[in-house]
C-alpha cells in the first residue's frame, strides 16, 4: 500500500467512525434541536468518509459503490486505520460535545491545508468538505464555550471529557509510515505545522471557556492500534451487511 | 415551578436572493446564536436557503384580520402605559390560510400595537392579509452573508433532497399500481 493510499484511508476512517458514534445520538440527544443536529453531524461525516472511499476506490481502479462496501463492511477492526479518539463510546454530552470540537478543529486545520494540495482530487474533496466542517466547528465551539462557562456541574462534566480526552489528541497529526514523502510533494501538509496551529486554535478557546488543559502530554499512539470499543462498534456497524452479503438495497 | 423550557425562536427562511423571508417554524435554544445554529439545522439542510433570520417567538405581536375588525375601532396604541422611543418593527403577513407568514416590510413605531395601525395603514389597497405580525428589528438575529458558504450552500450538493429521490417512495408506488 502506498503512502498515499495510507493517508486517505486515515481521513476516511476518522470521519466514518466518528459519523458513526454521532449516529448512535439519534433519538437520544437532550434536546430534538441537538438530535437532529448531530443525526445531521452523522450524515454528513460519513458523507466525507463516502468521498474519501471513492477517491481510494478511483486510485485502485475500482467501482466506487462496492470498493467502499468492501472498505466499510468486510474490513477487521486491526485493518481500521482511525485514532482511538474517535472510537470511544459517547460517553455523556459533554465527552460528545468536546470530542466533536477537538475533532472538528482539527478537520478544519488539516482540510485548509488540504484544499492547497498539489493532488487535484485530493484538494476538490478537502475545498468541498471544508465547507461544511466549519459549520460543524462553529456548532461544536458555540457548545464548548456555553458547557465550560455554564453551571458548575456543565463545568465539572467539561472538565472531566477535557482530562479524559486530551492524552488521546495527539493521535491526530502524529505521522504515518512514509508521510514525509507526501509532504516533500506537496501533496499533504506537514503534521507538525498542522498540529501548532491547531493547538493555538483551540488552547485559547478551551481556556476562553473556562477548562484547563492537563499537564501531561498526549499518548504517543497509532492508527494500528485499536481499543476494544471499536470490535464493538464495528459488529454492530458490519452486521447486517455481513449477514446479508450481496444484497441489493 | 421552574420551566426547564428554552426559548422559542421564530425562524424565517429567504430561499433565493430578492424573494421575501418567510416563517418556516419554531425552534427552542438557550440563545439567538444557537437558535440560529438550530434552525439551519432543522430548517435548511435540504431546502434551498441563502439568509436566515430567527426572532424570540414572545417578542412577537401577531393579530389576526378578525380580531383587528372585532376590536371597537382599530387598535390605537392609546393603551400602551410608557410609551417608548420610536423603533423599527418588521412586518409579517400571511395572505392564504394555507400561507405562512412572509416579511412585508417595515415600520417606524413607538410600540408593537402603534406599529400594526402603521403596517395597516401602508398596506391599505395592498393584498388583504389573514394575519398580522409584527416585531422590533432589534430582537432579530440574522445569519451573516459571511457564512453562507458553510451554512446553506453545502445543501445544493445534497443528494437525497426530494422525496422521489428516495427508492421506498418508487416501490411503494409499483406497489400501488400493482395493487
Amino acid at each position: 500500500m502506498n503512502s498515499l493510499y495510507q493517508y486517505l484511508l486515515a481521513l476516511a476512517d476518522d470521519e466514518l467512525i466518528l459519523g458513526h458514534r454521532d449516529s448512535e445520538w439519534c433519538g437520544h440527544a437532550p434536546i430534538l434541536e441537538e438530535d437532529i443536529a448531530f443525526a445531521n453531524l452523522a450524515l454528513d461525516e460519513i458523507g466525507h468518509a463516502n468521498l474519501w472511499f471513492g477517491l481510494l476506490a478511483e486510485i485502485e481502479a475500482q467501482d466506487p459503490l462496492a470498493y467502499s462496501d468492501q472498505l466499510v463492511f468486510f474490513r477487521e477492526p486491526g485493518d481500521y486505520r482511525n485514532i482511538q479518539m474517535v472510537e470511544l463510546p459517547n460517553g455523556d454530552w459533554a465527552f460528545t460535545t468536546l470530542r466533536q470540537y477537538l475533532f472538528d478543529s482539527a478537520e478544519l486545520v488539516r482540510l485548509e491545508a488540504l484544499s492547497q494540495s498539489q493532488h487535484a482530487p485530493l484538494a476538490g474533496i478537502a475545498a468541498k468538505i471544508v465547507k461544511e466542517e466549519r459549520y460543524h466547528h462553529r456548532h461544536t465551539s458555540a457548545w464548548v464555550r456555553r458547557l465550560g462557562l455554564g453551571t458548575a456541574e456543565s463545568r465539572r462534566r467539561m472538565q472531566k471529557a477535557l482530562d479524559q480526552l486530551w492524552s488521546y489528541t495527539g493521535e491526530i497529526f502524529s505521522p504515518l509510515e512514509n508521510e514525509g514523502d507526501l509532504v516533500s510533494a506537496g501533496i499533504v501538509p506537514d503534521p507538525a505545522m498542522l498540529q501548532s496551529a491547531w493547538l493555538a486554535r483551540v488552547s485559547p478557546y478551551l481556556q476562553e471557556s473556562s477548562l484547563s488543559i492537563p499537564g501531561e502530554p498526549p499518548q504517543a499512539l497509532r492508527r494500528t492500534e485499536h481499543t476494544p470499543h471499536l470490535k464493538v462498534l464495528l459488529s454492530e456497524m458490519q452486521s447486517v451487511a455481513r449477514s446479508e452479503s450481496g444484497v441489493q438495497w | 415551578m421552574t420551566s426547564t423550557q428554552w426559548a422559542r425562536f421564530q425562524v424565517f427562511v429567504q430561499a433565493k436572493s430578492g424573494e421575501p423571508h418567510q416563517d418556516v417554524g419554531s425552534v427552542h435554544a438557550p440563545d439567538a446564536e444557537l437558535a440560529l445554529l438550530n434552525a439551519r439545522d432543522v430548517f435548511a439542510r435540504r431546502p434551498e436557503c441563502v439568509s436566515m433570520w430567527v426572532v424570540p417567538a414572545s417578542a412577537i405581536y401577531a393579530k389576526t384580520a378578525e380580531e383587528i375588525q372585532n376590536l371597537s375601532s382599530a387598535p390605537d396604541g392609546k393603551s400602551e402605559m410608557q410609551p417608548a422611543t420610536p423603533e423599527t418593527y418588521y412586518v409579517a403577513c400571511k395572505y392564504k390560510q394555507a400561507g405562512t407568514q412572509i416579511m412585508a416590510g417595515s415600520v417606524e413605531a413607538a410600540s408593537p400595537s402603534l406599529a400594526l395601525v402603521k403596517a395597516i395603514e401602508k398596506n391599505s389597497g395592498g393584498m388583504p392579509a389573514l394575519v398580522w405580525w409584527v416585531f422590533p428589528a432589534r430582537l432579530v438575529t440574522q445569519s451573516d452573508p459571511a457564512e453562507v458558504d458553510s451554512l446553506y450552500a453545502p445543501a445544493r450538493d445534497k443528494g437525497f433532497r426530494m422525496s422521489t429521490d428516495f427508492h421506498t417512495h418508487t416501490a411503494m408506488r409499483e406497489l400501488k399500481v400493482q395493487g
